[in-house]
């Protein structure tokens, strides 16, 4: 058996960028797959609830579906297919069926935070997850049941 | 007569194809590092990441067979130097007699006291397999990181727990799995250094595995699932 040469070595080096390429790759590829970057939205208080828009710039064709929480509890689902004429108007979407409106009964009077996920089905529908689309909508609801913008909200 | 230029030329050639001293030695465990990591990408990086996609998976496992090959052919090994070889096959079931019957005979134990009455497994025709992926097995852990650990290291304990250990590793997070491949390798690495044959470390190995697969409930060894796959 003889020695080997530095070669090996370079060998050794190269395998270990090729497998940090490749565990790299398949960590954006599945980031990508199952959180894709191209959920966009937006979502505001209504005088009984919240009621925004949801698109997908990845296939601006599909009407996404959006999942209300309140206060961190899953509240209800909502296919966004409403009239929204803003949307196409400032290029987010090609047409203006992306709109959602939840309203929302049974709050406590009081400060509440709502915030609306879009719904992503992958991998053959294994797996699903949640993309916050927009901001969180911090609101308070009024003895008269009617729902405001905090003071301090922008 | 050369110039002092072409000599400086010549020398650092020279230097640049001959390892450091030292590396010789730290160079075998960074080869064990490197095999040893291809395989856990492929058990856990690739299935968690892009799920159960065998073209994927073949990459480490293709660069980390294409290092050993390499590495083989660097250091001048013949597949007689790493075992593939008839001449030692007799010595080498002789040694592993005893602990593969003992083996046997533990986990036939075991899975008799655990079955409830439900014991032994259908025949898989996957099982017709088994002596190859074994092979393949025994291959890469003694006719490649035993070598290298020997390289290392030197013959005996520190070797053969190398071994063992790299072997326990890769059947992570198994619990019962790790720990009998613990010991199993140890007892393959044992064996390898006094008389390397891989084709009669197959033989027990695949005689072990077989019983494991066949007599012991899936309750615990979850399929003989490794990596990532062992969650589901």
């Amino acid at each position: 058996m003889k020695l080997p040469s530095t070669n090996l070595a370079y060998v050794l080096i190269g395998k270990s960028i090729l497998e940090t390429l490749l565990v790299g790759s398949l960590a954006v590829i599945a980031f990508l797959t199952v959180l894709p970057p191209s959920f966009h939205g937006w979502g505001e208080i209504t005088d009984h609830g919240v009621a925004g828009w949801a698109v997908n710039s990845g296939s601006p064709w599909e009407r996404v579906e959006v999942q209300l929480f309140v206060d961190g509890n899953f509240f209800a689902t909502e296919v966004a297919n409403r009239s929204r004429p803003d949307v196409p108007s400032a290029h987010w979407a090609l047409d203006e069926w992306h709109g959602y409106a939840f309203e929302i009964k049974s709050l406590t009077p009081g400060p509440h935070e709502a915030r609306a996920y879009a719904l992503r089905t992958s991998r053959q529908a294994t797996k699903k997850s949640l993309q916050l689309v927009g901001t969180p909508i911090p609101f308070i609801v009024g003895t008269d049941g009617i729902f405001r913008k905090p003071p301090d909200a922008k | 007569m050369p110039s002092e230029e072409q000599m400086m030329d010549v020398d650092t050639k020279t230097s640049l194809d001959k390892l450091p001293a030292g590396m010789e030695r730290s160079l075998p465990l960074w080869e064990i590092a490197s095999v040893v990591t291809s395989c856990l990408i492929a058990e856990w990086a690739v299935l968690v990441f892009i799920g159960r996609n065998k073209l994927v998976m073949a990459i480490p496992v293709t660069l980390a067979f294409a290092l050993m090959l390499y590495s083989h052919r660097e250091r001048g090994e013949t597949l007689r130097d790493i075992g593939l070889r008839t001449d030692n096959f007799l010595v080498s079931c002789r040694l592993l007699l005893l602990p593969t019957v003992l083996a046997v005979l533990l986990i036939l134990t075991f899975g008799w006291f655990t079955s409830q009455g439900h014991f032994g497994a259908p025949w898989r025709w996957r099982f017709v397999a088994l002596p190859l992926w074994a092979l393949f097995q025994q291959y890469v852990l003694n006719g490649f990181i035993n070598r290298r650990a020997h390289m290392a290291l030197g013959a005996g304990a520190k070797s053969i727990a190398l071994v063992a250990i790299a072997f326990s590793v890769l059947h992570l997070p198994s619990p019962l799995l790790a720990l009998l491949t613990l010991v199993a390798g140890a007892t393959w690495g044992f064996v390898y250094q006094r008389s390397p044959n891989l084709y009669a470390l197959a033989l027990s190995h695949s005689a072990v595995s077989l019983t494991l697969a066949m007599i012991v409930s899936p309750y615990w060894l979850n399929g003989l699932r490794v990596g990532f796959k062992y969650f589901g």
